[in-house]
Order: C-alpha cells, then sequence, then structure tokens
C-alpha cells in the first residue's frame, strides 16, 4: 500500500503520539530500573553493615577480654613513651646523664635514620612501628658497665630498646697504673623502637 | 476514536440509514431510489466528512458460483482471483471470492472459492460515488447473505447445513450456510401478506431452493434433514410454527423475532424495522472480513484503521510498560524496605554494641589498634632478648674453667638462615621448631685462648675445648662450631714442631659459637 502525501500527514500525529508514548513507557522502565539497581546496592551495603556490626557484636566478649588483657601494656607503653614520636633529644639526654651517673670512661653513639619497621592495618588508621638503629661504642673497665648501661638506657624510656649486637672486646691489661685504662671496649646496634598509632587521642 | 458507524441499508426500492450506537440501531434517514434519493444522500453527507458508513445491500440479483483455484498465498492468490472475478463479471468493483476451504485433488491441492457480485452494479456506483465524494470513511460494502454465517452463529444454529431465512424489509431471505460458510441465497419478493400466508410461502420457498440447491448438487439427494431456521416476525411465531412442520428433508425451527434480537444482542430497533436488524447490527459491531468493497473505496478508511492501529500500539506499548515499571517499582519498594530493615538492624546493633563497650577500661584509642599495637608489640619483644643471660651463662662456666680466658665476646640476634648462611658454620644451625615461633636466636661466639696447655699437646687441647664447648651447652644454649688452633679434620693440614726450643709460650687459641632459640 503506497501512501500519498496527504494520507502520510494523517498518519504522522498518531505516529508521533505512538512514539511519545512509547518513549514515555521506555523512561518509566528506564527510570525503575535505575531506581532498582541503586536499591540493591544499597541493601547490599546494609546487609553487609549489618552482618558486620553483628559479628562485632558477637566477639564482644572477646573483645572485652583482649582489651582487659592488652589495656595495661598499652597504657605502660604510652606512660614510657615508646608510643608516639621519636624523642631524640631526650634520648642523647639519658645517653649523657647515664655516663655521669656510671663514670663510664668513654661512650660514643650514633643515631641513624628512622626507618618503618612494619605498619599494622588498625582502624579507623594503620598502626606503624618505626625503628632507629643507634651504634654505641663503650670503653670499659669490667664488662657489668655494659650490663649497667644498657638497664639504664631500658628505665630511661622514650623507646623500646631492642639490643641487636653486642661486641665486646679486650683492649688492655686492666688497672695497673696510677689512671685507669680502660680493659674492654664493648661495641653495640641497638634499635630504638618507638609506635605511631594514628586512631590515638592526642 | 471509535466513531459510531452509519449503515445504509440498500434494498431495491428505498435505502435506510441507520446509526448503531451501542446495543441500539437508530433509524437517521431515508432515501428513495431514484436521483433524488442521491441528492438529498449527498446533501446529507456534506456534514459528515470522516464519518464511518457500511453499506449493506439486500438485492435480489446476488450472483454465486463456486470455483476452484489451485491453493495459494499472497499476492498470487489475489491475481487469481481477480482475473477469475474479472473473467466472470464485467464490473468488478464489487465483486467478492469468498473462500470454502482446501479440497485434495490428484493432482494437487485445490481452494474452493464462491465467487459473488451482484448482477446489476449500476445501481449502487452513484451511493459509494456519494461517500466516496464526500470524504465518509466506508468500512465495506455487505450483502445480507454475507452476514448470514455470523447471525446464525448468533442464533446458536451450528449444523453443517442450515437455511436461514428472514423476513426482511426487502422481501424474504434464504440463506444456504454449509459448515459456517455461505454457499448460496436468494431473495424473494413478500409484499404485504398476512401471517399464515407468508409462513405457507416461507414453507414453499423453501422447498424450492432445496430442491434447487439439490439440482445445483449443492445439497445431496439423499441425506439427513435440512436444518431451517426461520426468523418469524414478531408475534407470527405461532403461525409460523403451525406451518412450518418438519418432515424427512426439511427439520425447521421458529426463532421469535424478540428471541434473535436478543441472542444478536440489540436491544433497541427502530420501529418498522423487519430482521434485516438483526444483519446491519452484525455489519455495525461484529462486520466480517468478506466484504464487496474494492481496496480504492475502502482507503480512507484503511488509513483511519491504520491511524487507530499506530495510536493503540502506542497506548498498548506504554501500557505494557506502565505495568511493567509498576512492578519494578514495587520491587524497588520492597528492596528499599529490606535496605531500612538491614539499616534498622545495623544500627541497632552498633548502639548495643556501644553500650557494652562503653562500659569498657578507658582506652585512648580503638579496639582494633589497641589489639594492634599490642600484638605487634609483644611479638618484636619476644625477638628481642637481653645480652646479660649471655654474659652471666658464660661467666658461670669460665669460673669452672679458670684456663680458659676470653678474648672477645660476639653477642648478636640472628635469623636461622644467617647463621646458615656462615662462611665457618662448622656444624647445620639448630632445626626450627615446626610452630615457627622461633624466627630468630641469639648467638655468642667466644674468642679465647687455653692456658697451662703446651701448644704441641694436641689432644690435650682437643679435650680441653670440647669440654669447655660442653660445659656451655645448656640453658637452652646449643653448640653450633667449635674452631680449635689446629684443624684435625681429615680435609685440613696438620703440622707439629716438636722437641725445637722455638717455644714461643703463646697459649692456643679457639673459638666457640652457640646459640639460643628466642621463644
Amino acid at each position: 500500500m503506497k501512501f500519498t502525501r496527504e494520507e502520510l500527514r494523517r498518519l504522522a500525529l498518531p505516529l508521533v503520539i505512538a512514539l511519545v508514548l512509547s518513549a514515555a513507557g521506555g523512561s518509566i522502565i528506564w527510570s525503575a530500573d535505575q531506581a532498582l539497581a541503586s536499591a540493591q546496592r544499597v541493601l547490599v551495603a546494609a546487609q553487609a553493615e549489618r552482618r558486620q556490626d553483628n559479628e562485632r557484636l558477637a566477639r564482644i566478649a572477646e573483645e572485652e577480654r583482649e582489651v582487659r588483657a592488652t589495656i595495661d601494656v598499652y597504657q605502660q607503653l604510652k606512660r614510657l613513651n615508646i608510643l608516639g614520636e621519636e624523642r631524640r633529644l631526650e634520648w642523647a639526654d639519658a645517653i649523657t646523664r647515664i655516663r655521669t651517673q656510671r663514670e663510664l670512661l668513654d661512650l660514643r653513639y650514633v643515631v641513624e635514620r628512622e626507618r618503618l619497621l612494619t605498619s599494622m592495618p588498625g582502624k579507623p588508621a594503620n598502626v606503624d612501628f618505626y625503628a632507629s638503629t643507634m651504634k654505641v661504642g663503650l670503653q670499659l673497665l669490667h664488662e657489668e658497665d655494659l650490663l649497667r648501661f644498657l638497664d639504664d638506657l631500658r628505665e630511661s624510656g622514650n623507646a623500646f630498646y631492642a639490643v641487636k649486637k653486642c661486641d665486646i672486646t679486650r683492649v688492655g691489661q686492666g688497672i695497673g697504673g696510677a689512671t685507669m685504662a680502660p680493659r674492654l671496649r664493648a661495641d653495640c646496634d641497638i634499635d630504638l623502637i618507638t609506635i605511631i598509632d594514628r586512631a590515638a587521642k592526642k | 476514536m471509535f466513531a459510531a458507524p452509519r449503515i445504509l441499508y440498500f434494498t431495491a426500492e428505498d435505502h435506510y440509514l441507520y446509526h448503531s450506537a451501542g446495543r441500539a440501531l437508530e433509524l437517521e434517514a431515508k432515501f428513495s431510489g431514484d436521483e433524488a434519493g442521491i441528492s438529498a444522500f449527498r446533501d446529507y453527507l456534506r456534514g459528515q466528512r470522516g464519518a464511518l458508513f457500511a453499506v449493506v445491500a439486500d438485492l435480489a440479483g446476488e450472483d454465486f458460483h463456486e470455483e476452484q483455484i489451485p491453493s495459494l498465498r499472497g499476492a498470487d492468490r489475489e491475481a487469481i482471483l481477480s482475473r477469475r472475478l474479472a473473467q466472470r463479471y464485467r464490473d468488478t468493483r464489487l465483486a467478492a471470492a469468498l473462500s470454502l476451504g482446501t479440497v485434495e485433488t490428484a493432482e494437487r491441492r485445490n481452494e474452493r472459492v464462491l465467487l459473488t457480485s451482484f448482477t446489476n452494479t449500476q445501481q449502487l456506483t452513484p451511493w459509494l460515488d456519494a461517500l466516496q465524494e464526500s470524504g465518509a470513511r466506508l468500512s465495506g460494502v455487505y450483502s445480507i447473505p454475507l452476514l448470514a454465517p455470523a447471525l446464525a452463529k448468533k442464533l446458536a444454529a451450528r449444523e453443517t447445513r442450515l437455511l436461514l431465512v428472514t423476513a426482511n424489509h426487502a422481501g424474504l431471505r434464504q440463506c444456504y450456510v454449509e459448515n459456517g460458510k455461505l454457499r448460496f441465497a436468494r431473495l424473494e419478493r413478500t409484499g404485504d401478506m398476512v401471517p399464515q400466508a407468508l409462513a405457507v410461502f416461507v414453507r414453499s420457498e423453501t422447498q424450492r431452493l432445496v430442491q434447487y440447491l439439490v439440482t445445483l448438487r449443492a445439497l445431496p439427494r439423499e441425506g439427513s434433514a435440512v436444518q431451517v431456521v426461520v426468523v418469524a416476525p414478531p408475534g407470527q411465531k405461532a403461525a409460523f410454527e403451525q406451518a412450518l412442520t418438519s418432515d424427512a428433508r426439511l427439520q425447521f425451527r421458529v426463532m421469535d423475532y424478540a428471541d434473535a434480537l436478543s441472542h444478536a444482542k440489540l436491544k433497541r430497533v427502530p420501529e418498522g424495522a423487519a430482521a434485516e436488524a438483526l444483519f446491519l447490527h452484525l455489519a455495525a459491531r461484529r462486520a466480517p472480513s468478506e466484504q464487496f468493497a474494492s481496496r480504492e473505496d475502502r482507503r480512507r478508511y484503511r488509513i483511519w484503521q491504520l491511524q487507530r492501529g499506530i495510536l493503540a500500539t502506542g497506548i498498548g506499548v506504554f501500557a505494557v510498560c506502565a505495568a511493567f515499571g509498576g512492578y519494578r517499582w514495587f520491587q524497588v519498594l520492597s528492596v528499599r524496605g529490606d535496605a531500612a530493615d538491614q539499616t534498622a538492624q545495623a544500627s541497632a546493633a552498633a548502639a548495643q554494641y556501644s553500650r557494652i563497650t562503653a562500659a569498657f577500661p578507658v582506652t585512648d584509642t580503638t579496639t582494633e589498634n589497641l589489639k594492634a599495637t599490642v600484638v605487634e608489640f609483644r611479638r618484636i619483644a619476644e625477638r628481642t632478648a637481653n645480652p646479660e643471660q649471655a654474659f652471666r651463662h658464660v661467666s658461670r662456666v669460665l669460673e669452672r674453667n679458670p684456663q680458659f680466658e676470653l678474648d672477645a665476646l660476639r653477642w648478636s640476634i640472628a635469623k636461622p638462615a644467617e647463621l646458615r648462611a656462615s662462611p665457618n658454620a662448622a656444624k647445620p644451625p639448630p632445626a626450627v621448631p615446626a610452630e615457627g615461633v622461633a624466627d630468630a636466636l641469639v648467638v655468642v661466639e667466644l674468642s679465647g685462648r687455653v692456658n697451662a696447655t703446651q701448644r704441641n699437646d694436641y689432644r690435650g687441647i682437643t679435650a680441653q675445648v670440647q669440654g669447655f664447648a660442653s660445659a656451655l651447652i645448656g640453658d637452652r644454649y646449643e653448640l653450633v662450631r667449635t674452631q680449635l688452633p689446629f684443624d684435625v679434620t681429615s680435609e685440613g693440614v696438620l703440622s707439629g714442631d716438636i722437641g725445637t726450643s722455638a717455644e714461643t709460650g703463646e697459649a692456643p687459641r679457639f673459638t666457640i659459637t652457640l646459640s639460643r632459640r628466642l621463644p
């Protein structure tokens, strides 16, 4: 069936109306699909949140036990300033004080650059462990001097002192003259470990 | 959109214009069959541009001729039918071919068709031209016989062979329907007859028609009685039933006009209208596809149908989309409800968690960070050791072995792999426990001299150093290697200088390496 121009003109309006209706219908479905997809995303997120919260609630007894078991250690780390930024000045003060108090003959040290030891995932932020290696050289009259030095260092706080290496060598014959000559030499590498808890209250 | 159609009932004398409105038929106008009638019709049509019309002819001169054509479809079938119609009828403007079904022959499959037209189409032509010129939409030109199968169905007459007899305005109409298809029809004038005379006339004309159909072999000569459904004029059912008694050849069933109207779902008819009202109502409401008008005459109607079809399609698509969209939105609401429930449950759990944790010891950080900090710190602390413990252990052994004098003590934290990689390693390092906790070792390397023993006394020195090394084992310390001042292994070189005066007096040196697993 071939249409005349007049007939095509008559068919145009119904065709436009039909197209508009079809487009309107399509847009209804499209918008409904979009809304459904969005609602399903929200549902999945809500389900995950509910599951997580319920699991956390179920673990709360264990969590309480963990908190009670760990809080003392944490508080002690904080009290000793192991938790927090490095305190290099305090370290230097402590070494000077120990040398004076223990009347050590000669003491040289170098604290190297801080490095990241490990990073533990936490919530809402990580817990980072840093270490700065201190190389210490000591002239000793007796090996006890080294042990006392290490004890004093540990008690001075401001870091956790992890001794990695200590070499003690004989360097002389001991007390023989008017001056006290060192008998031993100690060279130690000590990691000064600090912890940054990024979720901790300032 | 759904225009009420107008039906032009066309008889040999007068023509009646009816308006179909729902279940009612109303007479709008009456036109004479002469030129004056045509003029009046043209005048009427002036205000009816775009109106929907159908023509129902009730004329005596209607031809029915059965033929067979090859069983074809589409344009080929149309072409053959057009040719056959053109061969049979001089004017094919009002001609139709009705399919009567297929028939199998030995050679091929054929289709039986009933060719039908009016013997005098000229009486209709001016009226159709008037409709065409007025811009009206012609849905079709029908004849009463073309509508007969549909009426028979409405009247619940479903017999294989059926004669439908009605007393129309134009006369007594007899239609022969076979298997629901029209086969033949005729119209006999009746004039003004009393009911009894009309009933007798119906009987005689029916017998004549049956005889004629037998002659045409449209009806079998012998066989069961033919069902004859007669629609009696109003109030004449009793007279018809009295006159129309069934016999072996004819089985009459007389139906009251009011019952027929009820079957046809026609509630109101104009006063004076006869049985043709039944046919006209069908033409207006349930017209068959077979009709006489050409495509060109029906073009406006086809365009109008197309407009309606397009609009209906659009509305249908919109309705389906709206229904599906509604279903989807219902799902959206359901999912949103579920999400709200989940969120509420999560909030309740979080609130309960907060209430419980509020009773926890006060911490300056989160529980997760607290745990992470302490666990990792403990792990680091476990891999850390104090040299003091090693010093005391070595001192205790030295006190029991005063002939040994140390020159150096090297204390370090090492991994088992580092100790294994040492070039001086004389024996494999201690095995790492299966738990894998001891991934660090305290390594103590002692270097010193053995006093009060001759340098050349290899056996003595070896025994003393090994005894010293054995004494150092314990308190979780294990011996890693022992290095003597000379090599007594088969791979090394052993030398001696016995009895010479070149004794240096220097005590023989040794090295012992110990290790201790960190927990």
